[in-house]
């Protein structure tokens, strides 16, 4: 009985949907594709049929020309239109300026040929002939300009909506290096990226994605140093996308990317123009989408994740340690509380007798087994950072003093955790912060890695490991090996990895990124500085 | 592709699955399940039995953190506790009957023999620490004067525990070198190559009115694993000039004319053995050569003059000289070959070695040392002179 | 033609032959006992016997362009024959794999995790290893530099951490030992760490450049031999006279290392070099197997065979020895000669076969 109602609510909800979805269809398909007429009044019948329900467009009917016997209409949508603009760069024109024109001057103003070239003051504009890219238009934001008596409308694009301001970004903040991030007008985030390269052969090809959203999404790249095949391939990838909205780059990262089985991101995201710039320079092409200011950049290496747009400003002493850190933590995010377990519940006899014993004080009251006691802890940490970060500031700071008064000194004070507990979690949490690229993976890794080695030990997590490599090694982010320089090896490519290297010495393009046939020098050789080294006075 | 994305995904669920059926935490000890055992004991117990005794870590007791128990630890931090069996692993088994909880005995630092243990041979209970996985070849090995046990139960004033302060004392031999570090894979090591003698360090108990405490009072050397004698401390170190395992120690010269002493501090010491052998006769060249600063001397005489340097450099070799005859005289007395002389005829004359290597015992009382020893000395620390009223020095 | 539609590089050829024979360091302990502190020339030895031989497979396989062991066999051998030769081969493949599986789980259970179940070692590292060699083998060889740097800086970094520990006198007398004994020692030498490398027989094929194809081989050998000398050195200067007593030498050197009070109980060092170096020394010989099977019966992925493969290797290596005695007994005696055709004979034969035969002949319709 009850499987029947069940049943029977299943399929009546999937015919319903399945209905709605045809009627829509049908109806779009109907009347989109159709030309306009040369009838105004049949046009703007048509468009107000469409749009019946919003009551935020505006039709606006007026006469021109200095007989007023054409009649025209402007139709846009209120909420995105610039009103300013319009009045005074379309409507000014056709109503008072053409009064100017002399009598003499007999113009056509049927064609909106004739318009646009000789009355109106702008120049973002767009002809169009058919329903359904006159609604496009319309609904991304352009004031439709339609004439009695010609087929053709003029779709033009004003000014931008409100949009933030460029500020810092608050993901990838530097002490040196440029303030400015990306925002979420696209057409800003291309200028930022223009502005640092101007170069002739910097492509920005566009597409629109998303049936019902209409994004705009943009493929940036240097025609020269890209490798053709993987332009071909983003847009081969793009194509196959067909969902009813883009709202976030994410939704393109996760349908155009290599394993989407893998913990691994493949596709690399950044906030910030100057990065993006340098790694189009690489021979990489970044994917611009409207509405976000995360920008997508492929291919991209595990490596990336370790390098930051500050290491190229600094000088490469510090950095190079900071990268064996950056290693470093990354290694004790992912393993820390594993290798804990594993040596604490079994491999006792590898750690010194001292600390040993000093571990045994501290867990002489703890109830639970080592593995328990990690995941409570992992599972204390990551709620405290999941609370924190969605709550206003000021809270978030008291959940972090809660946090850190009652889940690290009061549990370790009632005996519930082994005060070495809390360092070893305290460590990874710290860690899992200096990789911000890889925060995701690590956590997860770190989940399997701490089961693993509950389970069976340092022997599962060497297992892991090894599993671990071997799936990185596996994988391919368009067409470059993740792993690249490391695995295959490519010792120019290491210059860039453990350490980095002076800038002049590192003259060559990662070449499994690069074009092969394009300019494989990124400078000049041998611009090691060498100064002149006597002194400047000339007195002895 | 969907579906190979989700077939790996019910994979790798599958195996996750699989580690945990199959495994099921096996092999799993919570660190509050460990005895840490940090030294052990083996006595002759009664009826030819082995009484063991292991001591171990008493965690509670040691006060991880005050807060807890506010008065502090009153127990002992460690725990000796004694079975008995037929064999060292039954011993060890016996135990869990006491503690409840298997022995780790991974961070065991030494194994105390107790004196009627080393005389009746250590050959037969070494088996057992050398095997057990748990055992590390780096566990020191002792013999006690007396009784293991009542070795393990003097408490150390500073150190917590007795075995870890017994570890230390032996550890820190370079400073007198008048003893040697041992471990069970040194032990081993002689023992195996069948004629070399093996030595350990013999712990005594020094007892006064209210304290006891223990000491390194010289080296025990055995024979084939059964206790045969015992060396000094000079001739301990005349044993270490040979093998070159001198790192420091006093040397307390005294002055030719009688005047008073002049004590060196050995800085360096290398030592060199050659053999030789010319028809019958083995002789051992052994070059001692060490530097020495000059640490103390008990005369107003102004010693640190080249002529009273070298006198003191001539008596201070004399010195060592007299420490290896008599490490030799010793080891002649309990005919065994604690320099492994026999192992260096072995590396040096291979051939003649097997003809003789079963007379070793005969002919080792027979071999002549032919001792050269030289001592430098290279400086004086922060004095120049000695503190002397001004008149003295004319 | 050939399953495998990979192709490696001749440099990657070279560090998976390196950490083929770096795999085999524990495996140096069953000629320990019996050559004893000689142990390192017995290694020189086998590399001066064997370089030529593994040598000669590159030739074999220069031979046969794009050809894998199986198709070479059919070739030379004629179908039937050639069919025989391949299983003779696979049998040798699936034994050595096992035992080297069987070799981690003994590791493990005697050192570091004892009380675990033994099959479930198996189980998992046997897993473990069908994983690698789905990935296939372009994989395995874009990874095998990192296991080769790694295993030489545990070999190198336990050599200077035991330096002070060290007693060269340990070496002499340098020629001591029956000469029956040493030849024992060669031959453990020149069949276990060195001509197990007759698997790259199956992997020569997918060379991308052969020009360079011996040159590596050697090289890889080479980087082998040293790092096997550098572990057996290591062991007799430290160890000495007690090196014959232990289960595992390496193990115990390395439980000796004490530098101060940090520096000390390094076991997992060795451990985890040990298990990284087998386990590509086991995946290689996974993806062998599969890959023959799979040529053998004309399939067009091994990929199917894996898994049934890992199955039957965990049931050898857990039911085909008693103990460890008997897996380093039958190991040191009958092991080493069964493989002694396949490594020594029939190679050699198949150059001179294809040699007379004029082989490969030209079959204008395969070939086009």
């Amino acid at each position: 009985m009850l499987g029947y109602i069940f049943r029977k609510f299943l399929f009546n909800n999937s015919l319903k949907s399945k209905d709605k979805y045809m009627n829509e269809n049908t109806d779009t398909a109907g009347s989109n594709g159709d030309p306009l007429s040369s009838d105004l009044d049949k046009n703007l019948a048509v468009i107000k049929e469409i749009l019946r329900d919003s009551s935020d467009v505006t039709f606006h009917e007026f006469n021109f020309g200095h007989d007023r016997r054409f009649k025209g209409a402007l139709v846009f949508i209120n909420s995105l239109a610039d009103k300013e603009e319009i009045n005074k760069n379309i409507l000014q024109p056709l109503l008072y300026d053409s009064l100017m024109l002399h009598n003499t001057v007999d113009m056509d103003f049927t064609q909106i040929d004739t318009i646009s070239r000789n009355i109106l003051s702008v120049t973002d504009y767009l002809k169009v002939n058919l329903l359904s890219s006159l609604l496009d238009n319309l609904l991304a934001g352009s004031a439709i300009l339609l004439i009695h008596g010609s087929n053709e409308a003029l779709a033009v694009r004003l000014g931008k909506g409100k949009s933030r301001s460029i500020e810092e970004p608050g993901t990838e903040v530097v002490v040196r290096g440029p303030r400015e991030g990306f925002i979420e007008d696209v057409s800003v985030n291309i200028a930022l990226i223009r502005r640092k390269i101007k170069d002739t052969d910097l492509c920005v090809e566009r597409f629109v994605m998303g049936d019902k959203s209409k994004t705009d999404v943009y493929i940036v790249y240097i025609r020269s140093l890209v490798n053709p095949k993987l332009i071909e391939e983003i847009r081969r990838r793009l194509n196959r996308v067909k969902i009813e909205a883009i709202l976030e780059s994410g939704y393109i990262e996760q349908y155009i990317e290599d394993s989407p089985g893998s913990i691994f991101p493949t596709v690399s995201n950044c906030e910030k123009p100057d990065k993006v710039a340098a790694k189009i320079l690489e021979g990489r092409a970044a994917i611009l989408v409207d509405g976000t200011p995360f920008v997508l950049v492929v291919p991209m290496v595990f490596i990336e994740s370790f390098q930051s747009v500050e290491d190229y400003y600094a000088r490469p002493f510090f950095v190079s340690i900071i990268r064996i850190i950056r290693f470093l933590s990354y290694i004790i995010s992912t393993l820390g509380p594993a290798i804990y377990v594993a040596l604490t519940v079994f491999h006792q006899e590898l750690i010194p007798t001292q600390l040993l014993i000093s571990i045994a004080e501290g867990r002489e009251r703890v109830p639970f087994p080592a593995i328990l006691e990690a995941f409570l802890m992992l599972f204390a940490f990551d709620l405290l950072r999941e609370a924190g970060v969605r709550l206003p500031k000021p809270v978030g700071q008291t959940v972090g003093i809660v946090g850190a008064i009652v889940l690290g000194q009061a549990s370790v004070e009632a005996g519930l955790i082994s005060p070495i507990m809390v360092i070893v979690v305290s460590a990874t949490a710290i860690a899992s912060f200096a990789v911000p690229a890889q925060t995701d993976s690590g956590t997860v890794l770190r989940y399997i890695y701490l089961a693993l080695a509950g389970i069976a030990g340092g022997f599962g997590v060497i297992m892991g490991l090894l599993a671990t490599l071997l799936h990185l090694a596996s994988l391919r982010s368009f067409g470059t090996p993740y792993l690249w320089p490391v695995v295959p090896l490519n010792l120019a490519g290491l210059k860039d990895v453990f350490f980095r290297m002076p800038l002049w010495s590192m003259t060559k393009r990662p070449t499994a990124i690069t074009w092969d046939d394009g300019d494989p020098y990124n400078q000049g050789p041998g611009l090691m500085p060498s100064p002149n080294t006597q002194d400047n006075s000339d007195s002895q | 592709m969907r579906k190979k994305t989700c077939l790996s995904m019910v994979k790798l669920v599958l195996y996750f699955f699989m580690m945990l059926t199959l495994s099921g935490c096996l092999g799993a000890r919570e660190i509050n399940d460990l005895e840490i055992v940090i030294g052990m004991g083996v006595d002759k117990g009664e009826g030819g039995q082995i009484s063991l005794t292991a001591q171990i870590v008493n965690v509670s007791s040691s006060g991880g953190r005050p807060s807890s128990s506010g008065g502090g630890g009153e127990g002992k931090p460690f725990w000796n506790v004694s079975s008995k069996g037929d064999s060292i692993f039954e011993a060890v088994r016996q135990i869990t009957h006491m503690t409840g909880n298997r022995l780790f005995i991974s961070h065991n630092q030494a194994v105390i023999f107790g004196n009627d243990i080393a005389a009746e041979g250590l050959q037969k209970y070494l088996d057992f620490f050398l095997r057990a996985h748990e055992m590390r070849p780096t566990a020191l090995i002792l013999v006690a004067e007396d009784k293991a046990s009542d070795v393990m139960d003097t408490k150390p004033e500073t150190e917590k525990y007795p075995a870890l302060n017994i570890a230390k004392l032996v550890e820190t031999y370079g400073f007198t070198s008048h003893l040697y570090k041992v471990n069970m894979k040194d032990f081993a090591s002689s023992l195996m190559s069948g004629t070399t003698a093996q030595i350990a360090p013999l712990l005594s108990i020094v007892k006064e009115e209210e304290s006891e405490d223990i000491y390194v009072s010289g080296m025990v050397v055995f024979k084939d694993g059964k206790m045969v004698g015992k060396l000094s401390h000079d001739e301990a170190r005349g044993l270490l000039w040979v093998l070159g395992k001198v790192e420091s120690g006093v040397l307390d010269v005294s002055l030719p004319d009688g005047k008073g002493k002049a004590i060196l501090e050995i800085m360096k010491a290398k030592g060199q053995v050659t053999p030789v052998m010319e028809d019958d006769k083995i002789t051992f060249q052994i070059k001692i050569k060490a530097e020495t600063s000059l640490s103390e001397q008990t005369t107003t005489e102004n010693l640190a003059t080249n002529e009273m340097f070298e006198k003191i450099q001539e008596a201070s070799a004399e010195i060592i000289h007299q420490e290896i005859m008599a490490a030799f005289d010793k080891s002649k007395e309990f005919n065994a070959d604690i320099f492994g002389f026999g192992e260096m005829l072995h590396k040096k004359y291979s051939e003649q070695w097997k003809k003789i290597e079963k007379n070793w015992d005969e002919i080792y009382p027979t071999i002549q040392l032919n001792i050269n020893a030289e001592t430098k000395i290279i400086k004086t620390d922060l004095l120049k002179k000695p503190v002397s009223p001004k008149k003295e020095e004319k | 033609m050939s399953i495998e539609k990979g192709k490696i590089s001749s440099q990657q050829l070279l560090f998976l032959i390196a950490g083929f024979v770096q795999g085999s360091a524990l495996l140096i302990d069953f000629a320990v006992g019996i050559t004893e502190h000689q142990t390192w020339m017995v290694i020189i030895a086998g590399l001066i016997i064997t370089a030529p031989v593994v040598l000669s497979y590159v030739l074999l396989s220069k031979m046969f362009p794009g050809m894998n062991l199986i198709q070479i066999n059919d070739m030379v051998y004629g179908p039937f024959l050639g069919k025989a030769v391949s299983l003779y081969y696979i049998f040798f493949f699936m034994m050595t794999l096992s035992f080297n599986v069987r070799d981690v789980g003994e590791l493990y259970m005697t050192f570091l995790v004892e009380d675990m179940p033994f099959v479930f070692l198996l189980v998992v590292f046997a897993a473990t290893c069908a994983y690698a060699a789905t990935k296939g083998l372009e994989v395995l060889a874009r990874i095998s530099h990192l296991f080769v740097v790694s295993g030489l800086f545990v070999i190198i970094s336990n050599f200077i951490l035991l330096i002070d520990q060290m007693d060269f006198s340990n070496f002499l007398p340098l020629f001591e030992l029956p000469f029956i004994r040493i030849f024992q020692g060669i031959h453990i030498m020149s069949v276990i760490p060195f001509g197990e490398t007759v698997v790259f027989l199956m992997i020569m094929g997918c060379l991308n450049r052969t020009e360079l194809a011996a040159k590596s081989t050697f090289f890889g050998l080479l980087i082998g031999a040293v790092s096997l000398l550098g572990v057996a050195v290591r062991n007799t200067a430290v160890l000495g006279k007690t090196q014959t007593i232990w289960t595992s030498t390496s193990f115990q050197s390395i439980r000796l290392i004490n530098i101060g009070t940090v520096l000390t109980r390094m076991d997992f060092l060795v451990g985890i070099a040990q298990t990284v170096l087998v386990f590509l020394k086991c995946s290689i010989f996974f993806y062998v197997l599969s890959a023959a099977l799979g040529q053998l019966f004309g399939l067009k992925s091994y990929l199917p065979l894996v898994l049934p493969i890992a199955g039957i290797e965990v049931i050898i290596a857990a039911t085909v020895f008693q103990s460890p005695v008997d897996h380093a007994m039958i190991t040191q005696n009958a092991g080493i000669i069964y493989s002694v055709p396949l490594i020594f004979i029939f190679p050699l034969l198949s150059i001179v076969i294809a040699r007379i035969r004029g082989l490969p002949k030209p079959e204008g319709g395969k070939e086009a």
